[in-house]
């Protein structure tokens, strides 16, 4: 059980423009469950007849904009800009997602190689797709 | 663990790229350049407890700051997205932002060679954690009166690392130097046949 960080909400609240503080939105949950989220995690939204997932009373109206929003793979780092909230806050809401199976991840590309240099196969792709640009 | 494994047919993988540079550089420019959506924003709170220290330790903790980035996306066919970040111009909050850093491909970094110095701490950062990265001189107030070899000189960049100029306003610039840090990198990554003495 996370104590809620009193002292961090003031500091927070330093004349942005919400009126919610965010951290209510997460129920005062400051710290993700999962810490294996990264900026660059592409999120999809699993596609479930009936929808019936999604009843559960613990979804809140934010993890709805979220599953309509990864409808199209989306990373992390496009989710919180659309949601308008901070990164950490948004980490929350989505590993709740995830837990509940209704948001499937996929970790970024590990660019490094074990011997030192990078995925010569990753670079290719990468030049060719700029080539086209 | 199976919540990674999407579907790969439809979820594209991902990899970023920093772009960096001392405020008001054209690091926001760049990424909407050659981005394929305008660039977005996103914060982030910053507390000592997400540089690793106990959580329990951040009860105390009062300096929690926001930090804003500005982002795009360049996406390549359907199996792979590349993101572009432009960092904070204030590199201190790099070194908080473990997330911002971490698997990157590698950098660029804008200089203006009316005031080179506020990319020095850039480089010393890309340099420090081993980051490859290319060298962009904007050009785009057409007034460039030093040599390419007295920028080099000014900036002391290692003699491997690229360094192209140009005007980060147009597409075309931004892709030669995307294109010129993946060939950098790619460089890196052969095998050097350097004979052991």
């Amino acid at each position: 059980m996370t104590t809620p960080h009193w002292s961090e909400e003031e500091a927070v609240d330093d004349g942005s423009d919400s009126m919610v503080r965010p951290y209510t939105i997460t129920r005062g949950r400051t710290a993700p469950e999962r810490d294996d989220l990264t900026l660059i995690t592409v999120l999809t939204t699993v596609q479930e007849p009936g929808d019936t997932g999604r009843q559960s009373a613990r979804l809140q109206p934010e993890h709805r904009v979220i599953l309509d929003r990864c409808r199209q793979p989306a990373a992390v780092a496009e989710v919180a800009a659309d949601l308008d909230l901070p990164v950490s806050v948004t980490k929350i809401l989505l590993g709740d997602l995830i837990a509940q199976g209704l948001l499937l991840a996929r970790a970024p590309l590990s660019v490094a190689r074990a011997s030192g240099g990078m995925d010569i196969g990753l670079l290719t792709a990468v030049r060719d797709g700029l080539r086209r640009l | 663990m199976s919540t990674t494994q999407a579907d790969p047919a439809a979820a594209p993988a991902a990899v970023k790229i920093l772009i960096a540079g001392g405020f008001g550089v054209g690091k926001t420019t760049l990424v909407g350049s050659v981005s394929e959506v305008a660039p977005l924003r996103t914060e982030e709170y910053l507390t000592r407890a997400s540089v690793g220290v106990d959580d329990l330790d951040g009860v105390d903790e009062k300096d929690t700051t926001t930090v804003a980035l500005d982002f795009g996306r360049i996406t390549i066919g359907t199996e792979l997205v590349v993101y572009l970040f432009g960092t904070p111009g204030q590199e201190r909050f790099w070194f908080m932002w473990n997330d911002l850093v971490n698997g990157a491909l590698g950098g660029i970094v804008i200089a203006d060679t009316r005031r080179l110095d506020s990319s020095f701490a850039s480089i010393d950062f890309f340099e420090s954690r081993g980051i490859p990265f290319v060298v962009a001189i904007n050009c785009f107030h057409g007034r460039n009166t030093r040599s390419p070899q007295e920028i080099r000189a000014a900036l002391d960049l290692d003699p491997q690392v690229p360094m192209l100029l140009g005007d980060v306003r147009e597409r075309a610039f931004g892709r030669d130097l995307l294109l010129a840090l993946v060939d950098h990198l790619m460089n890196l990554s052969v095998p050097q046949p350097v004979a052991l003495c």
